[in-house]
């Protein structure tokens, strides 16, 4: 029964034009995109419709803002945090909020500066503060020079650890009660599709952590939201060119070395395939989360780092530890001129990490 | 038809869709947006004689 009533739905939808065969959208108009997923052609002003209904359905049902928030948005100036820059400053007309960007400059010279550019005029003419954080004041040196100096570890591995650090440090010491992510259908995907190739179950149950609810119990970190997580990158794009955002085309030099570049290809290689792919991917997971949380973090608790006070799941943050692997004493973060954290203790003998100095909040 | 790719241009014969010229220049349909005559259009396309492809890379690394 329900098939039949299926069958006659599309067969509906093809006499009334609105299907692949036709290339017209539902209301009439020639379609300009098509989503293969849904089988599907949209016109311009119906996919813009689309776009947004789907990104503020994301906020409201996983519940990632509320009133009087303070959203601190990751922008690194690509057509990701761009367009989520664009649609949090829609979303403000309706929901009182309050907005800042934090872009944190990495050091890759020939791809952030441009990057950055593009972060600063998006923020100056939707009239949206900006900070600037590097790791070379974070940590001495930048990631061009940490790649240099270190043996074996991946670019991409050591860039991860020092942003969200640098991220959720720089969110906290500006006030903020969200953090926002331009994390699309894509990147979850592949990072739930890595996580299994990599055997690592614990990893991805803790894939939306610190996020909404679960990371309430810890009031180190910055709730994480991405708000984008359900929009496929391609359709970003399309949105950015339709609502003509100026988007810096251009690809980290570091990326060709990452796991997650293969995983990409393979995925898309897939979804060309077996169109909605990505989006079964990332159900399953939001499906499976509970069940993974109950298994793998089930009496895990978020404790302190005991060298620098930041929320860990061991003793040791990943950012002590990548730090003392590569030699590097975690300076403190600056903003602009202003010191933002230099409260280190004196020197303190350590148990587990002796003669290192200590840094507590 | 005429063919843009990231800014270099080549005139070339092709009868087939979109769809089709992609898979066969290898290209993903994931990581490309596609222009036809200066203005955004779905893979499903037809390519006439006279149309101006523009072939954008949009999905990068980083």
């Amino acid at each position: 029964m329900a098939e039949t009533r299926r069958k006659d739905k599309k067969i509906a939808r093809m006499r009334s034009g609105s299907d692949a065969l036709s290339g017209l959208c539902h209301c009439g108009k020639e379609g300009v995109v098509f989503l293969p997923y849904s089988c599907k052609h949209l016109c311009e002003p119906h996919f813009i419709r689309m776009f947004d209904k789907r990104f503020r359905k994301t906020v409201r049902t996983m519940g990632m803002l509320k009133k009087r928030d303070r959203v601190a948005i990751g922008l690194s100036g690509g057509k990701d945090s761009t367009v989520l820059l664009h649609s949090l400053a829609e979303l403000k007309k309706d929901l009182p909020i309050e907005l800042f960007a934090i872009t944190i400059d990495e050091g890759i010279k020939g791809y952030r500066p441009k990057t950055m550019v593009a972060a600063k005029r998006e923020c100056k003419k939707l009239g949206i503060e900006l900070h600037v954080y590097s790791f070379k004041k974070l940590c001495g040196r930048s990631l061009d020079e940490l790649v240099r100096d270190s043996v074996g570890d991946l670019p991409c591995s050591q860039c991860g650890v020092l942003r969200r650090y640098a991220l959720n440090k720089a969110a906290k010491e500006l006030g903020a009660t969200k953090l926002a992510i331009g994390h699309n259908l894509d990147d979850i995907a592949q990072t739930v599709i890595m996580n299994i190739m990599k055997n690592e179950p614990a990893r991805l149950a803790r894939l939306n952590e610190p996020m909404i609810t679960r990371s309430s119990k810890s009031v180190s970190f910055v709730p994480r939201i991405r708000p984008l997580m359900l929009t496929p990158e391609k359709e970003i794009a399309i949105y950015a060119m339709m609502k003509g955002i100026a988007i810096e085309r251009i690809e980290c030099p570091y990326a060709y070395t990452a796991f997650r570049q293969h995983t990409r290809r393979m995925l898309n290689e897939t979804e060309e395939r077996y169109p909605g792919t990505k989006f079964k991917i990332v159900n399953s997971f939001l499906d499976m989360e509970d069940a993974l949380h109950a298994k793998y973090s089930k009496g895990a608790k978020i404790s302190e780092c005991e060298r620098c006070g930041e929320p860990s799941s061991r003793g040791t943050c990943m950012f002590c530890s990548l730090t003392k692997k590569l030699s590097i004493s975690p300076i403190s973060i600056y903003h602009g001129d202003r010191l933002l954290r230099d409260r280190r203790r004196p020197h303190q003998p350590d148990k587990t990490n002796q003669g290192h100095r200590r840094l507590q909040d | 038809m005429e063919l843009v790719i990231d800014n270099e241009r080549k005139d070339m014969e092709y009868s087939g869709t979109v769809s089709s010229l992609l898979k066969d220049l290898k290209f993903m349909r994931e990581e490309v947006v596609i222009k036809v005559n200066g203005k955004l259009a779905p893979e499903t396309r037809k390519i006439g004689k006279k149309d101006r492809i523009e072939i954008i890379k949009v999905v990068f690394g980083g």
